[in-house]
């Protein structure tokens, strides 16, 4: 077997993704200094690491949150290099250049590439150097006139937004030509009592969106694979509920196009690790557009490693190394179906409340073609500072029905007693049949799903 | 008649505090309690510079009695360093953050404190350094060290046992 590629490796992160990463170090041969915060002393990354080490009080702002204190635990633990998982620091560029002068290797991109992407404009303007398409946009649009010739020239409908604006403050579905004046005339107002700021402009608006991504791996011997897509379109207010590999909806050469935009795009910053490349494809025109790159592993990982059975957090750490991707594009070939619902610690019926609580019960189920990542067992307390993720449940089976029935199964199975969990909403949607049929958009879930579960409820 | 101040007493108190935008230094004194709080101009938070002499901490959840995971394969101990053993009658100063902990102002000095000798409340007894920054611990209580717990230059841990002091009587 291959040296080690590093001697100890401190783990920036806690929860399920901090007890992947220990499992990668087992398997590489690795030592894992997990950084806990008060609250996750007794955590299961913090039993099964060679070392746990305590970095401050609960509160992710005075633990998880602070380079400072983490740089220092790798440095003082004698680590040589620092995984940071997702979330938390894990796409700040400063805690990257602060591994860096530490003498800590950072097992990520280097921060010009977390920098560039991380900021949207910029993010943007490569990827239209790349001829990586965005959503089309005008300028700032004053008069009805010129929204008009824009829509004509890009079609029907389009979303009038606020330039200072986010949230869905100021914005305003347009689908014909007349309504522009009243609409404009709305918008504005809206955008001036919220932003301070009356400037509109106008997208193209996608009706029948599905969030399609593509997973990508970089080293520092310029080598840029990707591992195929992974469909995210089942969301509730952005945040993925199910994630599946391949996606129902696009075909071979589709996927050869969206894996090509993504190699360019990552090429062209001089990629190095996992990143994730994600697009809006627009089910109605099959177009697709980037939306944004993230330069860390992804919570959905695990889905892109059931189809093509490699190792992402393994390879992460061997290119941050130094090594070469352990396998070339050709190597990689996708089979079957995977999908992986997230269970989360939240009450589905009050609006998806967070609810901690003691874990009474925990049987996660096993099997073939199951995989469960979690940071969970029986009496664990889940801590109500973080987020309310408990466990992703994977399913592989040889098609998209074989691998749903997998998850219907495996979901049955889970025993979970303590706090009420998104399993039950994840069996619902995997029933109905706009999942079954692939019809399922972005705002489904929230347009459709759950006024549905509502009426049926009333009923 | 409690004047005790909680945990939860303490962390109200840093709430406060850390939402007042124009604060940069606050000290409470409250019986044998005092918290010296200090912002640093680089937004990097606060330092408590003092020993809090807290209420007894609720001790962790038993959760490794109850049955772990069974993938768990090899449970190593949760924490290498083996909670230090606190003389009875002393108070435990306790690294109110992680960093390398000094036992003297500069390499090749006088240890601030050593096992023998009496201290004031005010007193430096070592120092902590987080990236170059260096925090003052303070005894927080006058008594006499009577043992110390971490090594010079070696990492402490959030609340590890640093310095062991048995307090003055009256």
């Amino acid at each position: 077997m291959a040296a080690a590629p590093f001697k100890r490796i401190l783990i920036a992160n806690r929860g399920e993704i901090a007890v992947r990463v220990v499992r990668a170090c087992q398997q590489l041969g690795i030592e894992s200094v997990v950084a806990v915060s008060e609250a996750d002393r007794d955590s299961l990354a913090a039993r099964m690491a060679t070392r746990a080490v305590c970095i401050g009080p609960a509160s992710a702002s005075q633990s998880y949150l602070r380079p400072e204190l983490l740089v220092t635990a790798a440095a003082g633990t004698g680590c040589e290099a620092v995984h940071p998982g997702y979330g938390f620091l894990s796409e700040r560029a400063q805690f990257s250049r602060m591994c860096a002068e530490a003498g800590l290797t950072f097992i990520g991109p280097g921060p010009e590439a977390i920098e560039v992407m991380g900021d949207k404009l910029s993010a943007v303007k490569l990827a239209e150097e790349v001829g990586v398409p965005r959503v089309p946009g005008s300028g700032r649009v004053d008069n009805p006139d010129s929204a008009r010739a824009f829509a004509r020239t890009h079609g029907y409908p389009v979303l009038i937004k606020a330039s200072a604006g986010g949230g869905g403050r100021g914005m305003r579905v347009v689908r014909r030509d007349e309504e522009f004046i009243s609409q404009l005339a709305a918008a504005a107002a809206e955008a001036q009592a919220a932003f301070g700021d009356p400037s509109l402009y106008v997208e193209k608006f996608i009706e029948r969106a599905r969030h399609i991504e593509i997973q990508v791996l970089g080293d520092t011997h310029g080598n840029i694979v990707h591992l195929g897509e992974r469909d995210c379109s089942t969301q509730r207010r952005h945040q993925k509920l199910i994630e599946e590999a391949p996606s129902p909806v696009i075909d071979a050469k589709l996927r050869q196009e969206l894996a090509d935009a993504a190699v360019r795009l990552a090429r062209h910053v001089g990629y190095v690790g996992a990143g994730t490349v994600e697009f809006v494809f627009d089910d109605d025109t099959q177009r697709w557009y980037f939306l944004e790159m993230n330069t860390r592993i992804q919570v959905e990982h695990p889905v892109t490693e059931m189809v093509t059975g490699r190792d992402l957090v393994i390879e992460q750490i061997r290119v941050a190394a130094g090594a070469r991707i352990s396998f070339t594009q050709e190597d990689v070939a996708l089979s079957g179906h995977a999908i992986e619902c997230r269970i989360n610690a939240e009450d589905a019926s009050a609006n998806f409340a967070p609810r901690p609580g003691r874990l009474q019960t925990w049987v996660a189920p096993a099997g073939e073609g199951v995989r469960i990542d979690t940071h969970c067992f029986s009496g664990y307390l889940v801590p109500p500072y973080y987020d309310s993720l408990l466990a992703k449940i994977i399913v592989h089976g040889r098609d998209r029905h074989e691998a749903v029935q997998r998850m219907q199964e495996a979901l049955g199975r889970l025993q979970i007693s303590g706090v009420p969990t998104t399993a039950p909403f994840h069996q619902q949607v995997l029933a109905h049949r706009d999942f079954a049929g692939a019809a399922v958009t972005t705002r489904w879930v929230e347009e459709t799903f759950l006024p549905s579960l509502k009426q049926a409820g009333a009923a | 008649m409690s004047t005790e101040l909680t945990h939860s007493d303490v962390e109200s108190i840093l709430k406060i505090i850390d939402a007042a935008e124009h604060l940069n230094e606050i000290e409470i004194v409250h019986g044998s309690f005092r918290l010296h709080v200090v912002r640093e101009g680089n937004g990097n938070g606060r330092s408590i510079s003092a020993p809090m002499p807290m209420a007894p901490q609720a001790s962790p959840p038993p959760s490794a009695n109850n049955a772990p995971a069974p993938q768990i394969v090899a449970a190593a101990p949760a924490a290498s360093t083996a909670p230090a053993e606190i003389p009875p009658g002393a108070i435990a100063i306790r690294a109110p953050m992680l960093g390398i902990f000094y036992r003297a102002p500069a390499p090749g000095e006088k240890p601030f404190v050593e096992v023998g000798q009496r201290v004031k409340a005010d007193d430096t007894v070592c120092l902590i350094e987080v990236m170059k920054l260096f925090n003052s611990i303070r005894a927080g209580v006058d008594g006499e060290v009577v043992k110390i717990c971490a090594e010079n230059s070696g990492l402490v841990e959030f609340d590890q046992v640093l310095i062991c002091v048995k307090p003055s009587k009256g």
